[in-house]
């Protein structure tokens, strides 16, 4: 089946795609640090983070238009968090350096510019490569070990269990089409059921067969993590801009 | 439920990941080699059956499974929760890369109250199932609203619980129709740790 999940863009030829995976882990985090670690209210940094941010998508090639899709993902909470801010936020928030607008909503408006602002650069990190090679990069970055190996057998599954959810999708669509009703629980009870069943069982058959084939534990990493001097400039300059930004007064 | 970077205070959410490293290795300690398959088994399940949504009041739910993680997996619940709230957040933009941890330890404690109230004696399987699948869900709304309290939004986000409840509801059932066909199916798994 097709998944639309996963690597649509990972194949990209551009600057950030031929970067070692550890390089954008290491640079995307560190931006994303500092981004979220701006004070409630403050929103000059944003002056400059957005158009680096636009800069980095523009290096990515990935479409603009699949970045504002993923926005879409986090605005109700964005939205929710902002409104619970403006409605109910404490009354300690830090003065604004504008009299426009006041400390509630200048937070407010804080909260949803580094919320978005985090998206884009987390889309950005799993998209400008494929998914296995960031897990790849975790790993050399030495995550812990059971982190590690559970995201490796979790990532090899996810596709066949993705397939059953879309086939048992599909069949429960066919049987129960429209909306939810309380009465429809034990249908989508057992959907997840059969989904959770399945997995069970080929855990252990594929756990076998793996075991038969010498697996003993743990996944060997490839030898093409490679850190050039390109990886290193980058490391150092994206995080250094986004540091002007968050140091600008 | 998944909170997104930017949201809570960035020290609250360092602290959070540095302690839900901790659970990792506390609850992942006595993990035998061939438990892992499992896990990452039902890891892979939890991020697959988050992509089943459906629609409630206007807008779009989808199914969590915190209570059976709990149920299926006891106290190695948490490091399979954290594997797949990677994923998810990695992969769909459910949930911060920053606010892993804070999520980690909001869902994992869930699972491990459903765990405990799976495993309540004397207390028929429908309520227990019911109860897990219930908790599941209300404690980790009720950790985040709290969350929210301690960072300056206000009391607001307990407001929040009330919607919380009705998706706890919902999940208490899927949890119960999900046990009464494993019990129907296949029994062993629920006798499991």
């Amino acid at each position: 089946m097709q998944h639309t999940f996963l690597d649509r863009y990972g194949d990209i030829d551009s600057l950030i795609h031929r970067l070692d995976p550890r390089t954008r882990i290491v640079t995307f985090t560190l931006a994303l640090l500092i981004v979220v670690s701006v004070p409630p209210g403050d929103l000059i940094p944003f002056l400059l983070f957005y158009p680096f941010i636009c800069i980095l998508v523009m290096l990515s090639r990935v479409p603009f238009a699949y970045i504002l899709r993923r926005c879409a993902v986090i605005t109700p909470f964005a939205l929710m968090a902002a409104g619970m801010m403006m409605l109910t936020g404490g009354t300690d928030q830090a003065p604004m350096r504008n009299a426009v607008i006041d400390a509630r909503t200048g937070a407010a408006i804080s909260i949803m510019l580094k919320a978005y602002a985090a998206v884009i650069l987390l889309t950005l990190l799993t998209s400008t490569g494929r998914f296995h090679r960031l897990l790849e990069g975790m790993r050399a970055l030495r995550m812990p070990p059971l982190l590690g190996v559970l995201s490796a057998f979790m990532y090899r599954y996810a596709f066949i269990l993705s397939d059953e959810v879309m086939r048992t999708s599909r069949a429960r669509l066919s049987r129960t089409p429209g909306s939810l009703r309380v009465g429809r629980f034990r249908t989508y009870g057992n959907q997840a059921a059969t989904v959770f069943l399945r997995s069970w069982e080929r855990s252990q058959t594929v756990y076998n067969a793996m075991c038969a084939r010498g697996f003993t534990g743990e996944f060997p990493l490839t030898s093409d993590l490679r850190l050039g001097g390109g990886d290193m400039l980058f490391m150092v300059l994206v995080p250094a801009m986004f540091l002007v930004g968050r140091l600008m007064v | 439920m998944h909170i997104a970077d930017g949201i809570i205070a960035t020290e609250i959410c360092v602290v959070a990941d540095v302690v839900s490293v901790g659970a990792l290795y506390a609850f992942g300690r006595r993990t035998r080699p061939d438990d892992i398959p499992r896990m990452g088994f039902v890891g892979a399940a939890l991020f697959a059956v988050s992509l089943i949504h459906f629609p409630l009041a206007g807008t779009s739910v989808h199914l969590g499974l915190i209570g059976i993680a709990g149920i299926l997996l006891g106290i190695r619940a948490f490091p399979v929760i954290l594997t797949a709230l990677l994923f998810q957040s990695l992969i769909l933009q459910h949930g911060g890369l920053i606010t892993l941890g804070l999520n980690s330890i909001n869902m994992g404690a869930g699972a491990l109250l459903a765990w405990g109230a799976w495993r309540m004696p004397r207390v028929p399987t429908g309520v227990r199932a019911f109860t897990a699948g219930f908790l599941g869900i209300m404690l980790p709304a009720f950790l985040m609203a709290l969350e929210f309290e301690i960072t300056g939004y206000g009391r607001g986000a307990f407001f929040i619980l009330s919607i919380y409840a009705i998706v706890a509801v919902i999940e208490g059932g899927l949890c119960l129709s999900i046990v009464n066909y494993f019990q129907k199916v296949k029994p062993e798994l629920l006798e499991a740790r």
